[in-house]
């Protein structure tokens, strides 16, 4: 038997989502929510793992809150997503749970081809 | 089959009322202030939204409603059909508030009006739909007129009376709001709302706290002054007819409650007369818990054993609080619960209780 190829999914480069932006994609019946943080994209399954909530496609993009030399202060903009129901904070780039470090949502691989952005249904290299 | 014991509904501002109102009473809402009557609000906001993202429209919104974008429609396609429930309860959203203006005859007007507003709008075009009835509490007997102008309609399934209070509803100035619910065969609802603001008394004897978060956790102290004063004014034994449910008061901390109850009633039953039986039978009897905000301890496994107390397969029942941020889910919040209580929690409890048909199984 031979072994199931993986599906994939291209985009053109330039229609990948600007830092702060967001595009929702399917694969394979999955709904998948596509980020950029500084210079790499994200997937992010459409699941928040509290308690199921539509988490890309109804959540938010935020900016976190962090104490700096005791003072709160803006952390890095644009890298964490809210859940619309909950507001429970998960960071974009690694899936974690900021408020419950048990929690992570599930992540998709992502990598540039040429002039084309190529999501799949693998765990991300890390 | 599932029975929501609490979705949120209102207008989107008081002034949505004006059709429904007396002229005089229309008179001084649309002119009154800047732009018409405002109802007092928290005083703490939630840091990052009060609803659920999916539930409403932000670029619709309009200034100074709070609850926006909510329509039947929307109701319908967000909760009535996607979870396939047999019968969904209404509660109010900032109409709450009326109980909370200084002005009682204010407030009668404007619950008079809402409860018009809900029939005419929500409950005789959606036969899954029931309402709860909201009157002035801090005016009982216009409230039981109230309850009795309309509480005779099959699409009103109780009375909703808000966490916030002047004065706990065991308190004999509550009497007439227990009689017509008695008369009536209505249950009344305690829902937390509003502690501590407008003539309500303080969220703790400790002072105001100074986070939404601190309040979140907070609000069922309010719950349970009502509930200990309900008990041990004997409401439930002077009043047989009706039962009492609390509504996202939390869970666990009543479960302590009861037994402080039970304990301090052995000793100081010459005070309440009333109270013929430890507070715990009137409990399991006639007074219903709704789920939502479910606890989350950090195991799951902790949860049933600490509700126990509770009897939660004859007294627990589904609430989902759409469309505010800490909605709950019901497949989650049934599966978190033993197998053995789902069909109670689920629907039979609150339809024993509001008088709802029983559910069909497709």
């Amino acid at each position: 038997m031979s072994r199931r190829e993986t599906p994939e999914l291209r985009l053109r480069l330039a229609d990948a989502p600007a830092p702060g932006e967001r595009r929702m994609v399917e694969l394979g019946g999955h709904r998948i929510g596509l980020y950029r943080v500084g210079e790499d994209l994200h997937a992010l399954a459409d699941r928040c793992p509290h308690r199921g909530a539509p988490l890309c496609s109804s959540g938010r993009i935020a900016t976190g809150i962090e104490l700096r030399d005791g003072r709160p202060v803006l952390a890095e903009p644009d890298t964490l997503l809210r859940c619309p129901w909950h507001k429970w904070d998960f960071d974009i780039a690694s899936g974690r749970c900021v408020v419950d470090p048990r929690l992570r949502v599930r992540r998709y691989a992502v990598r540039i081809d040429g002039d084309e952005v190529v999501v799949s249904l693998r765990h991300p290299a890390r | 089959m599932l029975v929501d014991c609490d979705i949120h509904v209102g207008y989107e501002t008081v002034l949505d009322l004006a059709p429904y109102l007396d002229p005089a009473t229309r008179e001084l809402v649309v002119n009154c202030g800047t732009n018409g009557l405002g109802m007092p609000s928290y005083p703490w906001y939630h840091p990052t939204g009060w609803l659920r993202n999916d539930a409403f429209d932000r670029a619709s919104a309009a200034v100074g409603a709070q609850l926006v974008g909510q329509t039947l429609d929307r109701v319908r396609a967000n909760v009535l059909d996607p979870l396939g429930l047999a019968h969904g309860i209404l509660t109010p959203d900032e109409a709450a508030a009326f109980s909370i203006l200084p002005n009682g005859l204010l407030a009668a007007h404007l619950a008079r009006a809402y409860n018009d507003w809900l029939l005419e709008q929500w409950l005789e075009p959606e036969p899954r739909l029931r309402g709860l009835i909201v009157v002035p509490a801090q005016h009982p007997e216009a409230a039981a007129a109230e309850i009795r102008r309309v509480g005779e309609r099959d699409e009103f399934a109780g009375v909703f009376l808000p966490g916030a209070a002047r004065i706990p509803y065991g308190s004999p100035v509550h009497d007439p709001i227990w009689r017509a619910c008695d008369d009536l065969g209505l249950p009344v609802v305690v829902h937390t709302h509003f502690e501590g603001v407008g003539i309500a008394g303080p969220v703790t004897a400790a002072g105001y706290p100074d986070h939404y978060g601190e309040y979140h956790a907070l609000c069922g102290s309010g719950m349970h002054g009502h509930f200990a004063s309900i008990l041990c004014h004997g409401i439930l034994e002077r009043y047989p007819r009706t039962g009492l449910m609390m509504m996202e008061g939390g869970l666990v901390g009543f479960v302590g409650l009861t037994w402080r109850l039970d304990t301090v009633w052995r000793a100081c039953r010459p005070e309440m007369p009333y109270c013929v039986r430890p507070p715990s039978e009137y409990v399991f009897e006639r007074v219903r818990f709704t789920t939502q905000p479910l606890e989350e301890p950090p195991d799951d496994a902790l949860l049933a054993a600490a509700l126990e107390g509770l009897h939660p397969w004859d007294t627990l029942c589904f609430s989902s609080d759409y469309p505010h941020w800490d909605y709950d889910e019901p497949r989650q919040t049934l599966n978190r619960l033993p197998a053995a209580w789902r069909d109670g929690v689920s629907h039979r409890n609150a339809e024993r209780f509001f008088g709802l048909p029983a559910a069909i199984p497709a």
